[in-house]
C-alpha cells in the first residue's frame, strides 16, 4: 500500500487516506458483488449440505447429497461426457478458428480486419437462444439444409439428436470469440520472427508450427479455455441441438430441480462444475504464461 | 528579516522503505528563478510535487508566505506546475484548457475569456483558441501549458522538466522566451530539470540534488568553478578530480602530491594540515595541451585515447594511468598546431590558481 | 498463380466461411419470419408479415418485451455506473486486497450462466427477492458489470495519467476533477458499456428465467415457446431481438471507435 506512489508516480498518489470520494467509488462494486455474488456462491456450497424431507427444504449439515450423487453410475458418466463434450468442443473450435483468425491476422489489410473484427463482436452478444433455435430449423430431418441437399440427390442426414448437433450448436456460442482472441495473439506475433524464420529456410507450414504458433501460444490456449468454459456450462444446444440424450451436467441440474425438486443435489452438481472451471483455468493460465516465460 | 516568499525546512519524503527526499532545506525568493537540478531519482521531483501538494511530506515543513502548507490539497494551493508531458485536456481546446484554472476558482465566464484570451495573445497563440489540442506542433503545446498555468497570475511557477519532449533547436528556443517570460513578470520560477546547460542558462541560482539532499546551491557560476563536494564535481561541467595528500603549505599555496605529480593550488578556506587527503577539480576547460613538456605551472602526462567534437569545441580523452582519463576541452582552431592522433603522447598543464580544491568532509 | 497466392486465398475464404456459418441462423431466421409457412421449406412459400402480427396481438410476448426493455435499462444503467466506479478505483488506487476486488469485478462471466441463475435463484428465495423484475435486475447486474468495467478501464489506460493531477493542480477538487476531466474523457466507453450491458442484459435468459418467476422477459418467453413445439413465433422474435441487440452492439462499437483522440500521445516522448 505505501509503495503505490513509488511505482506509479503520476496517478493517484493524493490517495494517502481513504477518504469520502475513495469509498464512493470503491465500494459499489464491492458491496454489490458481495451481496448478490459471493453470498450466493457460499450459501451454494451450504446448500449441498442440506437435506430435503417431506418435500421440504432443511438446513442440515450432512453429506448425504455428496454420497448420493458420487455413488450414482450416471452422475459420474455424465461428468466425463460433460468434460468430454467441453474438450472436443474447445478443440474443434480451435482449429476451425485458427485460420480465419490466422486469414484475419497476416492476410487482411487494416480495413479488412476492423469490419472483421465488427463482424465477429457484433452476433457474439446477440441472442445465442434464437441463433440456436434457428439451426433447429436448419439441420432439423426435413430442415433446410436437408432440403438443399435433396436438390442434389443427397441425405437426409440425421444431425439433430447427435452430438454433431450439439457441436454445431457449441461452435456457434464459442467460434466469433475464440477467433477474435486468437487474432489478437497472432496480430502480437513480431512479424520479424516469420520472415526470420523463413530467410533461415523455415517452409510455410513449418513456420507457423515451429514458430506462429508457439510465439501466439498464451492466446490461443486462452482462447481455448473460454471455449471449454462456455460448452462445458452451456445448456441450450445439448438440449435443443443434441435432444438432451445423452444429457450433460447442465441437464442434469435442470432435471434434478425440475423434476425430484432436489436443490442440495443440483447444488452439488452445480458446485463440482464450478471446481472443475476453476481447477481447468488455473491449469490452462499456468500453460499458458509458463510456455510464453521460455519463449520470451 | 522576512522570510522568503517559500520555505522548505527539513523536509522529507519517504515510499515505503524508500527515502526519496530525505531532508531538504530550501528557500526560494520573491522573483527569482532557481533550478533543482540532479540525477534521475535524486528527489527532484518529489520535492516540486510536494511543493505542488501532489505528494505529503513525511516529515519536515513547507511554508509560503510564513503559512504552513502541508496539510492543504492540491487544489487548494496556487502552485501551478507546467508538467513534463504537459498534462494538456484533450477534450478540452486551447481556451478551455487556458480559461480551465479560473473556471476552477469561479471566475465569471466573460472575465475568464478576457483573461485567457489575453494570455493566449502573449503567447502568440490567439488565433489557435478554437482549436483541438492534437492540431497543435509541439512548440504551441508548451505554450498553452505556459499559458494554462500562468492564468490564474500565481506566485510561483512550478516547471517539472518541461522542455525535455521538445528537439534540440526547439528546446533553445523555448529556454529564452522562458526566461524572457520569468523576466516580464517577475513572478518566481521553481524549474527541474536534469539538464546542466539548460539549468546554467535559465536559472538564477541552482540547486544541486542527489541522493535526496541538497548537494549545493548557488548562482550557475559558483556552482561551476566552486563545487561544494565530490558528487557536484563531478556533475556539474566536465571537470577533472585528482586525489592527493597535502605535502607542503606555504605562501598562500598548498602542494598536492598525486599519482600522476605534485600540484600547486590556492590554498583553500579553512586551510588543511599537512599529510590532509585532499581533491583538486580541474575544469577541462581551464587545461591546455601540448605535446612537448616544459609548461609552467601543474603539468601531467598521458596518452590520448578519443577525440570528440561538439561544435567548434573538442574534447581530448588523455589516459593517465590509475584508471583515471583526464579531459581537456578547446576551441578547434586553438589545436590547430598540434597532432593530436589518438596514441599520441600529450602533456596537459593548467596554471595553479586554476585548481580548486574541494573541501574536505 | 503461385503458391503463395492460393494459400492467401484459401485462407480468407475460411474466414469468409466462418463469418458465413455465424451469420447463417441470423439469416435464416430473419427470412423464415417473413415465411407464411409454419415450417421452414425450400423454396420459399411466399411472403408474410403474418407471425409479427401474431406476436404482436398474443399477449405474453408484448408484455414479455416491455419487461426486457424495462430490465435492460435499469441494469445498463447500475452496471454502468458499478462498472465505472470499479473502473476508476482500479485506475486511481492501490490497496491491499485489490487482486481479489479485481475477481469480484471480472469472475462472474466465467461462471456458466445456468449456475449463476441457479445460486441465485436459490439465495434470492432465501431472502425473498425472487420473482420479479428486480430481481431479474439484481442479478443481471452482477453478469454486466464486468463488461461494463473492462470497456470503460480500457478507455482509462489510454488516458494520460497525469491529467486527474493537472486539474488538481489548477484548483479542481476530486469531484470537481471527476466531473471536468475524467468523465469527459471516458464518455465514448460509458455511452458503449450503457448499449452493450443493455444488449448482454436484453440477450440473457437463463438467469432470467430462473430469478424472474413468472415475470418472463422476452428471452425466456422464447426458452418457453423451444420448449414447446416448433413455433415460426419464434423466428419473428428472433428477428426484433436480434435488431435491437444487434443495434447497440454496433452502437456500443461505433462509440469506442469514433474520438480515439487525446490519450496519452498528447506530448511524444513523456517520461
Amino acid at each position: 500500500m505505501a509503495d503505490k506512489a513509488l511505482t506509479q508516480p503520476t496517478a493517484g498518489t493524493a490517495a494517502r487516506n481513504v477518504d469520502g470520494y475513495a469509498l464512493f467509488w470503491g465500494l459499489p462494486l464491492a458491496l454489490w458483488q458481495l451481496v448478490f455474488f459471493v453470498a450466493p456462491l457460499v450459501f451454494l456450497v451450504v446448500m449441498t449440505f442440506w437435506t430435503v424431507k417431506n418435500f421440504r427444504l432443511t438446513p442440515d449439515f450432512d453429506t448425504v447429497n455428496w454420497v448420493n450423487m458420487f455413488s450414482k453410475g450416471y452422475v459420474i458418466d455424465t461428468y466425463f461426457r460433460t468434460l468430454w463434450y467441453g474438450a472436443l468442443g474447445a478443440v474443434v473450435c480451435s482449429v476451425l478458428a485458427f485460420p480465419a483468425s490466422y486469414a484475419l491476422a497476416f492476410k487482411a489489410s487494416p480495413v479488412v480486419q476492423r469490419i472483421g473484427l465488427f463482424m465477429l463482436i457484433t452476433p457474439f452478444f446477440t441472442s445465442y437462444l434464437v441463433r440456436i433455435y434457428s439451426w433447429q430449423a436448419v439441420v432439423s430431418d426435413n430442415g433446410v439444409l436437408n432440403n438443399l441437399l435433396g436438390v442434389f440427390g443427397l441425405g437426409p442426414f440425421n444431425i439433430l439428436g447427435t452430438l454433431l448437433g450439439t457441436m454445431v450448436g457449441y461452435i456457434t456460442l464459442t467460434l466469433p470469440l475464440v477467433i477474435l482472441l486468437q487474432f489478437f495473439s497472432l496480430s502480437g506475433v513480431d512479424r520479424n520472427y516469420i520472415e526470420a524464420a523463413q530467410n533461415l529456410g523455415c517452409g510455410r507450414l513449418r513456420t507457423v508450427f515451429l514458430v506462429i504458433i508457439p510465439l501466439a501460444k498464451t492466446g490461443i490456449i486462452l482462447a481455448g479455455t473460454f471455449a471449454f468454459i462456455l460448452c462445458f456450462g452451456d445448456l441450450v444446444s445439448p438440449t435443443s441441438l443434441g435432444s438432451s440424450k445423452p444429457p450433460t451436467l447442465s441437464i442434469l441440474i435442470v432435471d434434478t430441480v425440475k423434476q425430484g425438486n432436489n436443490w442440495p443435489r443440483a447444488a452439488v452438481v452445480a458446485l463440482m462444475m464450478v471446481l472443475t472451471l476453476i481447477v481447468v483455468a488455473f491449469t490452462a493460465i499456468f500453460f499458458a504464461y509458463r510456455v510464453k516465460k521460455e519463449k520470451t | 528579516m522576512s522570510e522568503a516568499l517559500l520555505v522548505l525546512d527539513k523536509v522529507v519524503k519517504r515510499f515505503g522503505e524508500h527515502t526519496a527526499v530525505d531532508g531538504v532545506d530550501l528557500q526560494i525568493s520573491k522573483g527569482e528563478f532557481l533550478a533543482i537540478m540532479g540525477p534521475s531519482g535524486c528527489g527532484k521531483t518529489t520535492t516540486l510535487r510536494m511543493i505542488a501538494g501532489l505528494e505529503q511530506p513525511s516529515a519536515g515543513e513547507i511554508r509560503l508566505n510564513g503559512t504552513r502548507m502541508n496539510e492543504l490539497k492540491p487544489w487548494q494551493r496556487d502552485t501551478p506546475l507546467v508538467w513534463q508531458n504537459l498534462a494538456l485536456f484533450p477534450h478540452l481546446s486551447v481556451l478551455k484548457n487556458v480559461e480551465f484554472g479560473l473556471k476552477m476558482r469561479n471566475v465569471a465566464a466573460r472575465e475568464r475569456r478576457e483573461r485567457s484570451m489575453n494570455w493566449l495573445e502573449r503567447m502568440g497563440l490567439a488565433e489557435y483558441a478554437g482549436r483541438n489540442i492534437a492540431q497543435l506542433s509541439g512548440g504551441e503545446r508548451q505554450r498553452v501549458a505556459i499559458a494554462r498555468a500562468l492564468v490564474t497570475e500565481p506566485e510561483i511557477l512550478l516547471l517539472d522538466e518541461p522542455l525535455s519532449a521538445l528537439d534540440a533547436h526547439l528546446r533553445v528556443r523555448m529556454q529564452s522566451e522562458i526566461t524572457q517570460l520569468q523576466k516580464q513578470l517577475g513572478i518566481t520560477f521553481a524549474y527541474v530539470t536534469h539538464n546542466q546547460s539548460e539549468a546554467f542558462a535559465m536559472a538564477s541560482r541552482v540547486a544541486i540534488m542527489n541522493g535526496g539532499l541538497i548537494q549545493q546551491i548557488g548562482s550557475p557560476r559558483e556552482v561551476y568553478r566552486a563545487p561544494a563536494n565530490h558528487f557536484v564535481a563531478e556533475f556539474v561541467g566536465s571537470n577533472n578530480i585528482l586525489s592527493g595528500t597535502v605535502t607542503a603549505l606555504e605562501g598562500g599555496q598548498v602542494t598536492v602530491q598525486t599519482a600522476w605529480g605534485s600540484f600547486n593550488a590556492p590554498t583553500p578556506e579553512p586551510a588543511p594540515k599537512t599529510g590532509d587527503a585532499l581533491e583538486l577539480v580541474v575544469s577541462a576547460d581551464l587545461v591546455a595541451v601540448s605535446d612537448s613538456a616544459g609548461a609552467e605551472g601543474n603539468v601531467l602526462s598521458g596518452e590520448l585515447i578519443s577525440e570528440e567534437f561538439i561544435g567548434s569545441i573538442i574534447t581530448l580523452y588523455i589516459d593517465i594511468g590509475d584508471g583515471i582519463v583526464f579531459r581537456a576541452q578547446k576551441q578547434q582552431h586553438e589545436l590547430d598546431a598540434l597532432d593530436y592522433s589518438s596514441g599520441r603522447k600529450l602533456f596537459a598543464s593548467w596554471r595553479p590558481e586554476h585548481t580548486y580544491v574541494l573541501p574536505q568532509i | 498463380m503461385s503458391a503463395d497466392r492460393l494459400i492467401a486465398y484459401a485462407l480468407r475464404g475460411w474466414f469468409l466461411v466462418a463469418l458465413f456459418f455465424i451469420f447463417v441462423p441470423i439469416i435464416i431466421n430473419f427470412i423464415y419470419s417473413f415465411s407464411p409457412s409454419r415450417f421452414p421449406t425450400l423454396p420459399l412459400g411466399g411472403f408474410s408479415t403474418g407471425w409479427y402480427e401474431l406476436i404482436l396481438n398474443e399477449a405474453p410476448v408484448p408484455r414479455a418485451f416491455g419487461n426486457s426493455l424495462k430490465a435492460g435499462v435499469i441494469v445498463a444503467v447500475i452496471s454502468t455506473f458499478i462498472g465505472f466506479a470499479a473502473a476508476y478505483t482500479d485506475y486511481r488506487y492501490r490497496f491491499l486486497g485489490k487482486n481479489f476486488y479485481l475477481a469480484l469485478a471480472l469472475l462472474p462471466p466465467t461462471i456458466p450462466v445456468l449456475i449463476l441463475g441457479l445460486v441465485m435463484l436459490m439465495f434470492l428465495s432465501r431472502v425473498s427477492l425472487v420473482g420479479e423484475l428486480y430481481s431479474v435486475v439484481l442479478a443481471h447486474v452482477v453478469y454486466c458489470i464486468p463488461f461494463a468495467m473492462a470497456l470503460i478501464r480500457l478507455r482509462l489506460a489510454q488516458m494520460n495519467p497525469d491529467l486527474e493531477s493537472a486539474a488538481w493542480n489548477l484548483g479542481a477538487n476530486s469531484w470537481r476533477a471527476m466531473r471536468e476531466v475524467i468523465v469527459p474523457f471516458t464518455l465514448p466507453s460509458i455511452f458503449a458499456a450503457l448499449a452493450l450491458t443493455m444488449a448482454v442484459s436484453f440477450d440473457e435468459y437463463l438467469i432470467a428465467f430462473f430469478v424472474g418467476g413468472l415475470t418472463e422477459t422476452l428471452p425466456v418467453r422464447v426458452l418457453a415457446l423451444l420448449q414447446g413445439q416448433v413455433s415460426p413465433r419464434i423466428n419473428a422474435i428472433g428477428s426484433v431481438v436480434f435488431t435491437i441487440s444487434m443495434s447497440l452492439v454496433i452502437l456500443a462499437q461505433i462509440l469506442l471507435l469514433t474520438r480515439r483522440s487525446g490519450g496519452r500521445s498528447i506530448a511524444a516522448g513523456g517520461k
